[in-house]
Order: structure tokens, then C-alpha cells, then sequence
């Protein structure tokens, strides 16, 4: 780089950002909403290969896929609205959505995409529900009649029709999730102003990196909940998962790079503020962690995984350690995204920087609240509703 | 009334002393004019604009900086600062100064925005200076505002004679604008904590008054005024053959806001 | 054989139909309630704030508002090569001192090196200003030392500062002499 040549003295005069870019407008909170809404995303998907697409390998995780999805639904808002500068008026997203702006969607495609999957979950889980209100006394009763809608009937001829409308649910819940992602890689891919964001790609690698850590997570609290509970773990269902989540992240991994490379290929005047950013603030969190350890490694694993048949314990022992490492991967990927491209100042001669503070508003403390909410959202659902098919009392249809 | 230049003329060294210790001054502490308020007691400023009620106004503004005027002194900042009370840190508008080195190497500051003014010297340029020159920077009042079309609440407008401005009322606070905004101008005031920027003085306008930066300019570097009056110094500037461009016109945004003698190093 | 059931096959999807049916008709209606009158008025905005717009404070005025007043200084002012500088630069903004026409408070008058501070925002030559021919610029304490003066001299020692060379056209006028270039 030219700059460089001048020495670093030279370099360091010529870093000069916009009195207004100092200050990073969108931390942690926003690098956990498309990374929420992404798990969110994946695992309906994983829920749908099964129910739509009947990879009846994923049955074990397809109820659970579902409460998984809704359990970091519910949250996704959470970050947003601690976000916002004035929270008391978050409601007007949907009072006035502005019909040209791309963040304006979210309340209306959020609270779509929640009905679908909440009549989803209360359908599947119809004929289980009215059992379980059967055996269930006090409160518990209450909870379950209302979850039945009120209704006893598990006859053949209402199943039918349950079934039908799961199907539907179903097939529409796949685009749908598809578009509250693609959505969400379009709220940044649509800024112009900022070269690091604006590529059509961006939807695609949001949606393709949401499937990836949907599955993974699936994986994870799959077996994790399989090892505490003492139960078998289904081999055939982490296999045919792992396959899966070799096969997304080819694609997202592809795209990532793409993206990158194309930039650099073209290298026009946006490359240059890209370069020094990728080589100076970013090349830690990107190059050495999100690119050299936690995409590398975990896409040879994988790769590994679908092409040879492991021993169970040996497959049972890298299927978490792989899946919590993509895991990582699309949260440095959302960081990188997010962060990183506020930290490149529309003066384009220059970076800011930013480090997390634990106890600020939008801190490192409020983010660990917010990511372990959806975990105890899923414990208290998983006292309601049972995670797997052979808890049921009624086998569903 | 005491004619100063009399009273300069017979003791120069009294009259210092008098001005000094309050006794002219003081004896001449005058009743405040009254009567007609104060913006139909002086000129106006912009023509046409005083007793006009409509919602808009069938004007076309425009905002011209001539480059080669500006001295960055920073008179601007000090004005807009004290006409909202900016808080700290924030900038709605700034002055950046420029330094070219016989190297095309290009270095840019603008040290608290230029508030404070320039008063050093920049020590730290390896090769003999080509060229320097201050470029003040605010809103760009653009025709295609890409604020307006992220705000997802309808907070952020364009009014019909050319105005961005923010209903801070209804304003969330989400930041979109900000990142959507191509030059930067736009923060979220920390009090209010709702995205804030420079209005052109949208409310002196109304009353016939230049924005406050303009009116300050010791060397008119900053000019506004109404495209459709042709015998407005903008039209005449835009009319004639010189050195105009806007900000970053491949962004596609038709900003209002022109520059006389911009370089091309201005980002 | 078919079990009896108390519902019938299809109540509980009838019922959530009515629900989502029920809980649209309240957003709407909730949406009427709370949207602002002036809401699309003239577009996408609440109109009424065009009127909050205008109504914003202005704090700052002409130098014509305060020579209202200041009728001395006024003079000087209006006349000397510093007519283009505003006196809220110096002084801070009018709607600090009035307000409805009454005097509120007190504007501050700069003192010692403040001043030489503000004079040297404009004159400095070191920051190579690149205009040096609409305003005068000058090296400290190089010009002190050119005009034989003690180099802890403040500016208005020798410049009034509302206009720097009344004092020194008096000065050359007294002793007879032409000013270089007899500036305006």
C-alpha cells in the first residue's frame, strides 16, 4: 500500500475518519440479532427437512428443532430493543413501517414468522397436549387446555386435518424463514454507504451462515441433552445432521469467500478502504479466528465426517466440538460483518476502533444475559412440552 | 450619541480607559428597542421568506462552499454549537483541513471538528506541501436522501422545498440512518437519544435568516440561497463556469449541497 | 369403535381461526388509535412537525440585532476591516443575553490572551491558510519582532480588535505618513 510505503508514521497521519464515525452505532446487541434470528432460521429449517422434505433420519430432532426456534424467537426483539435510543417507541416499526425502508419489515415479518411457528408447534404437539392434560392436575391443566385450544378431540378425522395444516405450516415456514434472514442480511446489504456491506451476496451468506448455526446448534443441545438425560443418542440422525451441515457451510463458506474475492478481483476504490481494514483491525477476528481456525478446521472435520464412516464414540465425540467451533464461526462472521464494517470510517481514509465494555448498556454482560435467556426459555418449555417423540403419551401422526 | 471617532481623536488613551472600565458603555447602557419584534425590525436576510405561511415554500435551496474562501477558523462550528447546543463530540457540522505533499500523499484532520479552529501547524508530513486548503462539511440536503428511504418509522423526511429534517418526536433511535447516511452527518444525540443533524437551519430560514454558519463566515466560504431567484448569488455561482462538484456523486444521492473548487482527494 | 370426544373435530382450529381474526381487527383498530393525526399529510411523516421545525429556538442573530444596541461599537465595527466577523463568535449567542426582548444575562468580553487566542484562529500564517489574500496572516512572535514591539505583547495592544487598523490609521495619520496599499 502506498500509504505504507511512507512508513508507519505516515500511515498513521493519513488515518483519518469522519468526527461522527468515532463512535460504533451498532455493537454486540446487533451482532446478536441476525446471529439469534440466524438459529432461529436454521432450525426451522432442520424441523422442515423432516416434516417437508422427509429426511426421516432428522425425526429424533424434529419436534425439538421446533421449541429450539421458538425458544430464541422469543428473544430475538431482546437486543434490539435494548439497542434502541428509545425503546418506548418501538411499537411505530409497526404502527408506521416505512415502505422504503428494509428495517421497517421486521415487526410485521417477525410477528408472521412467530404465528407460523407457534400454530405449528400447537398443532404438532395437539395430540401429545391433550394427553399430557389428561394426567395433569391444577395450573398444569390450565396451561395444557389452553395449549389444546380448549379442544379433547385427537379423532382420526381432526388429526387429518392437524396434519394437512402442519404440512402447510410447514412448507410456508421455509420460505418464510428464509426471508426473516435473507431479510436481515438485506437490512445491511442494502447500505450503500458502506462498501464492506453493500453486495447482493449479503442475504445469501446471512441465510446460508443461519442454516449452518441452526443445525449446529441442533447438534450441540441435541447430544448435550441426550448425554445429561442419560437417554441413547441416535447415531443415524447426528450422521445425516453432519451431512447437512457440511453441505450448507460448502455453500456458506463459498459465498464468504467469493464475496471477498471478488472485491479484491475487482479491486476498485472501495478495495483499498477494505484492505487496510481486513489487514489492520480486522485480521485478527477474521483472518486468524474466523477464517484460519474456526472455518478451516471445522470444514475439513466435516468433511471428514460425511465422506467416512467414524466409529459412533468417535463421531459422537467430534460432532459437538465441530459444531460448537461453527458455531463460533458465525458469531465471529456476524462480528466481522457488523462491527467491521463501522469500523471503517465513509471518510474512507481511515478506521476506528471498538472494544466491548462488560458493564455499558449494549456491554458484554447484557449480551451473555441475552444468550442464555433463549437456553432457560428452552428449559422451562422442555417442562411443558416434551423434547422427544418417545416421552409422548400418544404417538403423533 | 457620542461620536466615537471624535472621542478616539481627542484622547485615545482616555477613551480606552473609559470604554475599559464600563463608563461609556455603561452610560450608554441602552433600553432594548421595542415595539415590532425583532425579526421585522432588521433586514431579512433571504428575500420573500418573511410572512410566508405556506408549509412549503416554492423555493429551491441550495448551499454552495467555496473551498478556496475558507480559512478555518472554525466560526461555524462555534455558531452551530451555540444555536442547539451540541453536545460534545458530535458534530453537526465540521470544517477538515487538507494537506497534499509533493507525494500526492493526502492528510486529512480535523481535530474536535474544528471547533476549536486550527492553531498548530501539522508537523508530521514527511514531504514538502503541495497544496492545503479547508473543506467545511454539513448536511447535503440531498434529492435522493438515503436516510429518508432507511428511517424505518417515517421519522426522518424530505419536504417538498428540499429540507431533510427529523421529527425527533417520533425518531426510535435505531441508528439506521446513520449508517445509511454516504457523508457521515448524522449522530445520535446522547440526551435525546434520537438521531440528530444539521437542518440548514431550517427555522431562521423560515424567518428570513441565513443558516447560522453562513451568517458567521468572516469570508463568505459558505453561501445559501434560493436557486429560483436569479438574482441570487447561488443561481449566479451555479449559472457560471467554475470548478462545482458535490460529495461522493457516484453515490447516486444528487446532493444540494455544492462545492466551488473541490478536489478530487475530497472524500 | 370411536371413542366420544367433548369437542368437535375441528373446534380447536375454528377457535384459533377467530383468535388471529380477533387479534388483527384489534391491531387495526389499535393502529387507528395511535397513529399520529398528521401522519401523511403531506408524505411519509407526521405534518405537523413542519410547524415543531419552525418553531425551534433561534439563539443566535445578525450583528445587525446587536448594534440595536451597541450603538458605539457599532460604529467601529460596521466600518473596519473586521465588519465580516460576527460579534456572537467572540461574544457567544444573543439569545444568552436576550430573550423577549429583555436582557437575561451577561455575554462575556474576552480578556488577556483569550484574545490574542481568537485573533490567531483567522491570522495565523503557520497554518497555511490557503486564501492569503482575503485576510491577513501573520507568524508569532515574528511580527512582533518585526514591528519592534516586546514579543509578550497581546494583539489588541495595538489593534482595536473590532477593527484592528483604526488605531493604526490614526497612528500613520497623526504622524503624516501612508499606509502600505491604504487598505479599506
Amino acid at each position: 500500500m502506498s500509504v505504507a510505503a511512507h512508513g508507519g508514521a505516515a500511515a498513521a497521519a493519513a488515518n483519518y475518519i469522519f468526527p461522527n464515525d468515532l463512535h460504533v452505532h451498532w455493537s454486540l446487541m446487533i451482532v446478536l440479532y441476525p446471529y439469534i434470528t440466524g438459529l432461529v432460521a436454521g432450525a426451522f429449517i432442520v424441523s422442515s427437512l423432516y416434516h417437508v422434505f422427509h429426511i426421516k433420519a432428522l425425526k429424533p430432532v424434529a419436534r425439538f428443532s421446533l421449541l429450539f426456534a421458538l425458544a430464541f424467537l422469543i428473544c430475538a426483539t431482546w437486543p434490539l430493543l435494548n439497542h434502541l435510543g428509545r425503546p418506548e417507541r418501538a411499537l411505530s416499526m409497526m404502527l408506521t413501517p416505512n415502505p422504503t425502508s428494509a428495517m421497517a419489515g421486521f415487526g410485521y415479518i417477525y410477528s408472521a414468522y412467530f404465528i407460523v411457528l407457534l400454530l405449528e408447534i400447537i398443532f404438532i404437539f395437539r395430540p401429545t397436549v391433550v394427553a399430557l392434560r389428561q394426567k395433569a392436575t391444577g395450573f398444569m391443566k390450565t396451561v395444557y387446555g389452553i395449549l389444546a385450544i380448549g379442544s379433547d378431540n385427537v379423532s382420526a378425522k381432526s388429526l387429518k386435518l392437524d396434519h394437512k395444516i402442519i404440512s402447510f405450516l410447514a412448507a410456508i415456514g421455509i420460505p418464510m424463514a428464509c426471508l426473516l434472514h435473507g431479510y436481515v442480511g438485506f437490512i445491511f446489504g442494502g447500505i450503500k454507504a458502506n462498501p464492506l456491506w453493500a453486495t447482493p451476496l449479503m442475504p445469501l451468506i446471512f441465510l446460508l451462515s443461519a442454516c449452518v448455526s441452526g443445525i449446529a446448534g441442533i447438534i450441540v443441545t441435541y447430544i448435550l441433552l441426550m448425554k445429561i438425560s442419560g437417554k441413547e443418542i441416535d447415531v443415524d440422525c447426528v450422521q445425516t445432521l453432519i451431512k447437512f451441515l457440511w453441505g450448507f457451510f460448502i455453500l456458506d463458506f463459498v459465498f464468504e469467500m467469493l464475496e471477498l474475492f471478488s472485491h479484491f478481483y475487482m479491486a476498485n476504490h472501495h478495495w483499498h478502504t477494505l484492505e487496510t481494514l481486513y489487514s489492520g483491525p480486522l485480521y485478527n477476528t477474521f483472518w486468524v479466528f474466523q477464517i484460519g481456525i474456526f472455518s478451516v478446521i471445522p470444514f475439513f472435520l466435516l468433511m471428514l465426517m460425511s465422506l467416512i464412516r467414524f466409529k459412533d464414540s468417535l463421531l459422537l465425540f467430534f460432532a459437538p466440538i465441530v459444531s460448537i467451533m461453527i458455531l463460533v464461526q458465525v458469531l465471529l462472521m456476524r462480528w466481522n460483518v457488523v462491527v467491521g464494517g463501522q469500523l471503517m470510517s465513509k471518510s474512507e481514509r481511515g478506521a476506528t476502533t471498538f472494544h466491548p465494555m462488560w458493564l455499558e448498556k449494549e456491554g458484554i454482560l447484557p449480551a451473555i444475559i441475552i444468550m442464555i435467556a433463549p437456553v432457560v426459555i428452552l428449559w422451562i418449555i422442555g417442562k411443558i412440552l416434551p423434547f422427544w417423540m418417545d416421552d409422548e403419551g400418544v404417538e403423533a401422526a | 450619541m457620542i461620536d466615537i471617532k471624535m472621542e478616539i481623536q481627542k484622547d485615545r488613551r482616555a477613551f480606552i480607559k473609559n470604554v475599559l472600565s464600563g463608563t461609556i458603555a455603561g452610560s450608554l447602557l441602552m433600553v432594548i428597542p421595542a415595539g415590532a419584534a425583532l425579526d421585522e425590525r432588521l433586514p431579512e436576510q433571504i428575500p420573500g421568506m418573511r410572512g410566508d405561511d405556506s408549509t412549503f415554500t416554492e423555493k429551491k435551496f441550495a448551499f454552495v462552499v467555496d473551498v478556496t474562501a475558507c480559512i478555518g477558523c472554525g466560526s461555524c462550528c462555534v455558531a452551530d454549537k451555540n444555536e442547539y447546543n451540541v453536545p460534545d463530540g458530535n458534530y453537526r457540522t465540521w470544517v477538515e483541513r487538507y494537506i497534499i505533499d509533493d507525494h500526492d500523499e493526502v492528510f486529512v484532520d480535523s481535530p474536535n471538528g474544528g471547533l476549536d479552529g486550527y492553531t498548530k501547524p501539522r508537523t508530521d508530513i514527511p514531504y514538502p506541501v503541495r497544496d492545503t486548503f479547508f473543506v467545511p462539511k454539513l448536511c447535503n440536503m440531498c434529492e435522493k436522501p438515503s436516510c429518508v428511504q432507511v428511517c424505518p418509522v417515517g421519522a426522518t423526511y424530505r419536504t417538498e422545498d428540499g429540507f431533510i429534517l427529523i421529527d425527533k418526536n417520533r425518531c426510535v433511535g435505531c441508528g439506521y440512518c446513520i449508517q445509511a447516511c454516504p457523508y457521515s452527518v448524522r449522530f445520535l444525540n446522547p440526551v435525546s437519544r434520537t438521531a440528530e443533524k444539521c437542518t440548514w437551519c431550517y427555522h431562521r430560514v423560515r424567518e428570513g435568516l441565513l443558516p447560522a454558519c453562513v451568517n458567521v463566515c468572516p469570508v463568505h466560504a459558505r453561501k445559501f440561497g434560493d436557486l429560483n431567484d436569479k438574482k441570487s448569488e447561488v443561481y449566479k455561482i451555479l449559472r457560471e463556469p467554475h470548478v462545482i462538484s458535490v460529495l461522493k456523486p457516484s453515490m447516486g444521492n444528487r446532493p444540494a449541497l455544492h462545492y466551488l473548487g473541490l478536489r478530487r482527494e475530497v472524500v | 369403535m370411536e371413542k366420544r370426544y367433548k369437542s368437535g373435530d375441528y373446534a380447536h382450529v375454528l377457535r384459533l381461526a377467530i383468535i388471529l381474526i380477533v387479534a388483527a381487527v384489534l391491531g387495526i383498530f389499535a393502529r387507528g388509535m395511535f397513529l399520529p393525526d398528521t401522519m401523511g399529510q403531506y408524505g411519509f411523516y407526521r405534518g405537523s412537525d413542519i410547524e415543531d421545525q419552525r418553531n425551534v429556538t433561534i439563539r443566535n442573530q445578525t450583528n445587525d440585532a446587536c448594534f440595536e444596541c451597541h450603538r458605539p461599537i457599532r460604529l467601529i465595527h460596521k466600518e473596519g476591516v473586521h465588519k465580516t466577523v460576527s460579534c456572537e463568535f467572540c461574544h457567544g449567542p444573543y439569545a444568552d443575553h436576550i430573550k423577549d426582548g429583555k436582557r437575561v444575562g451577561k455575554l462575556p468580553v474576552k480578556k488577556g490572551m483569550e484574545i490574542k487566542d481568537l485573533c490567531l484562529r483567522c491570522h495565523n500564517k503557520v497554518i497555511k491558510a490557503r486564501p492569503e489574500t482575503s485576510i491577513k496572516v501573520i507568524a508569532m512572535p515574528q511580527h512582533l519582532e518585526e514591528k519592534k514591539v516586546q514579543v509578550t505583547h497581546n494583539c489588541n495592544q495595538c489593534h482595536m480588535v473590532h477593527d484592528p487598523l483604526l488605531w493604526i490609521k490614526a497612528a500613520y495619520e497623526m504622524m503624516g505618513m501612508e499606509m502600505k496599499g491604504d487598505k479599506k
